[in-house]
């Protein structure tokens, strides 16, 4: 699929959750709005490795599992009528993922603990598996506590993705509590570490096509809130959902 | 004394030689049992490091694969990994084992760090786990087949040494996989022939693992003292068979659980419960640990016995509330 495409459908996806979001209320519309193109990449790329028939993806970022909804939508594995039923008692899809949804195949909401369970679904499965991190996430000591496992036993079916949009609830990751050099650390744990522009599909292709011996970790940079000016790298906007009118239209708008 | 956790474990390696999907990750902890399992069968042994977060997440994602996965660490940890045992395991329904070793005060002098004395409280709050204190080696041997066969997520609480006068409490019992599963048995002890009966409250002690062995002591005391006892082995705590217990209870007045934990959610309060929502009409005494962390030295029975779960004390205070 050609960039153009993808950036159409990314942006459809985008659109669809931004819709979702706001009529809800409910959710973190901004952190998922940062994934959507990686995800689009994963899911409607034929040139990556990603086979959503037979591969994994797991969401260890839980509050942003909720970006997947749309493509499910796209794949045929939710109906469509869901996403406006999002959150509601009549709805399947949930503020965070879980395996009863069909195309999901974990629970997201606790951070951190996605890495050792894609690890172990890795290994046990011969799947590729991905998983998708936050930033802030990896604050929790867990998620270091995994990487040094998978290095060392070489779970090269693994791939991890760092969703870098650089700012946890309280503000930016640099100014709050400083995770850089993120790259030399990954490297020191013995992780083949690429980063990428999270909303460059030629960048986000080469990374999820290429093979190497060693478990990978790509740093994708990406922008909190993407899509809706408004919302880009504004922290507030972690929790906060539109519900102004004239905020509402010029979201689904600039989105369109 | 025998060890709970080389019997399990010499077991385990024996099923895991016959089926690949086992998994053993070992928390760091060794035992003389491991070592062949290192060098005989490599690949179906994990070296998770000091990790328990990771060793959880990573047998819950195996489990997700199929496989049969056992976590072996000390038994003081599994505070350490609650969140993901919740969330990666009970949440997510991914059936793995949980061997925690060296319950309670088992491996007093190590200080309170390293004595679980609330495990019971918080473990038993997982929604759908279920929790063993087994018996003695037969049984624990028996539970490896049942953690084997039957996938569920289970935190087996081993004893790192039991006193060996519970091995002759299976001789008499087949020991099958369902029977193990009643989770309870009755201990009748013979009344001595010279006793005479000073209550008319049959009593009734219900304790499981290294407990079971005090409250034999306290029945055969309470016995020379005219008193009727029987004991209830329950090493099944979650989830209780609430018909068997009602059945084995029913000719007891006076119910006394004796635990080596703190009394706030743990043995007792889970017999407690069933004994309510049965609406069953017994007294219930609840022994066990003081409300503190212990900080004392001195081996398991010396820190019993000043911690009061002496024979002597536990009778005293079972004399002093009988009806």
């Amino acid at each position: 699929m050609n960039n153009e495409e993808l950036e159409k459908l990314a942006k459809s996806v985008r659109k669809r959750i931004f819709k979702f979001k706001t009529k809800s209320g409910y959710g973190h519309l901004a952190s998922c709005l940062s994934c959507v193109d990686i995800l689009a990449s994963l899911y409607y790329d034929e040139e990556t490795n990603y086979d959503h028939t037979k591969d994994a993806i797991i969401f260890s970022k839980g509050h942003g599992s909720p970006s997947i909804y749309p493509i499910l939508v796209d794949l045929g594995y939710v109906d469509e009528s869901e996403l406006d039923k999002y959150c509601t008692p009549e709805g399947i899809l949930r503020l965070h993922a879980d395996s009863s949804i069909p195309g999901c195949n974990f629970v997201a909401g606790s951070l951190g603990n996605g890495i050792g369970y894609a690890a172990g679904l890795a290994y046990g499965t011969q799947k590729n598996v991905v998983v998708m991190l936050g930033d802030a996430e990896l604050y929790e000591g867990s998620v270091w506590e995994s990487i040094i496992f998978i290095a060392h036993h070489n779970i090269k079916n693994l791939t991890m993705v760092v969703d870098r949009n650089a700012m946890g609830i309280l503000g930016k990751t640099e100014e709050l509590l400083k995770l850089e050099p993120l790259e030399e650390k990954f490297a020191s744990f013995g992780l083949d570490v690429v980063t990428v522009d999270g909303h460059n599909f030629d960048e986000l292709r080469k990374a999820f096509s290429t093979e190497s011996d060693r478990p990978r970790m790509i740093i994708a940079n990406t922008i909190k809130g993407k899509g809706v000016s408004y919302m880009e790298d504004v922290w507030q906007y972690h929790t906060i959902i539109p519900k102004d009118e004239e905020e509402i239209r010029i979201g689904i708008e600039e989105l369109t | 004394m025998s060890s709970q956790r080389d019997i399990f474990l010499t077991r385990l390696f024996e099923r895991a030689k016959e089926d690949k999907d086992i998994y053993l990750i070992s928390v760091d902890m060794g035992a003389p049992a491991l070592d062949r399992w290192r060098q005989e069968l490599p690949d179906q042994f994990f070296a998770a490091g000091i990790s328990e977060q990771n060793a959880i997440n990573f047998a819950a994602g195996l489990s997700a694969a199929g496989k049969k996965v056992y976590v072996y660490f000390m038994a003081c940890w599994v505070a350490r990994c609650f969140e993901q045992i919740r969330y990666s395991c009970a949440m997510a329904n991914n059936p793995i084992t949980i061997l925690g070793n060296g319950v309670a005060l088992g491996y007093a002098p190590a200080g309170p760090a390293h004595e679980p004395t609330e495990d019971l409280t918080y473990m038993r709050s997982l929604c759908d786990i279920e929790i063993y204190s087994p018996t003695n080696g037969e049984v624990t041997e028996k539970l490896v087949d049942l953690t084997c066969d039957v996938p569920k997520l289970r935190y087996v609480r081993l004893e790192r040494k039991y006193p060996e006068k519970l091995d002759n409490l299976s001789k008499n019992t087949k020991l099958t996989s369902e029977f193990i599963e009643r989770g309870l048995s009755v201990i009748s002890p013979e009344m001595p022939e010279s006793s005479r009966q000073i209550s008319n409250s049959k009593i009734c002690i219900l304790s499981s693992g290294y407990m079971l062995g005090r409250a034999i002591d306290v029945s055969e005391k309470l016995m020379t003292l005219g008193y009727e006892v029987g004991i209830v082995d329950l090493w099944r705590i979650k989830p209780i068979n609430s018909e068997l217990f009602k059945q084995t209870v029913s000719p007891y007045e006076f119910l006394v659980t004796l635990e080596e934990q703190t009394l706030f959610g743990g043995f007792g309060s889970a017999v407690a419960e069933v004994v309510v929502d049965l609406s069953l009409d017994k007294d219930v005494l609840r022994i066990g640990l003081p409300e503190r962390y212990i900080f004392e030295n001195g081996d398991r029975e010396h820190l019993l016995n000043a911690n009061g779960l002496s024979v002597e004390s536990i009778c005293e205070k079972i004399r002093t509330r009988l009806p």
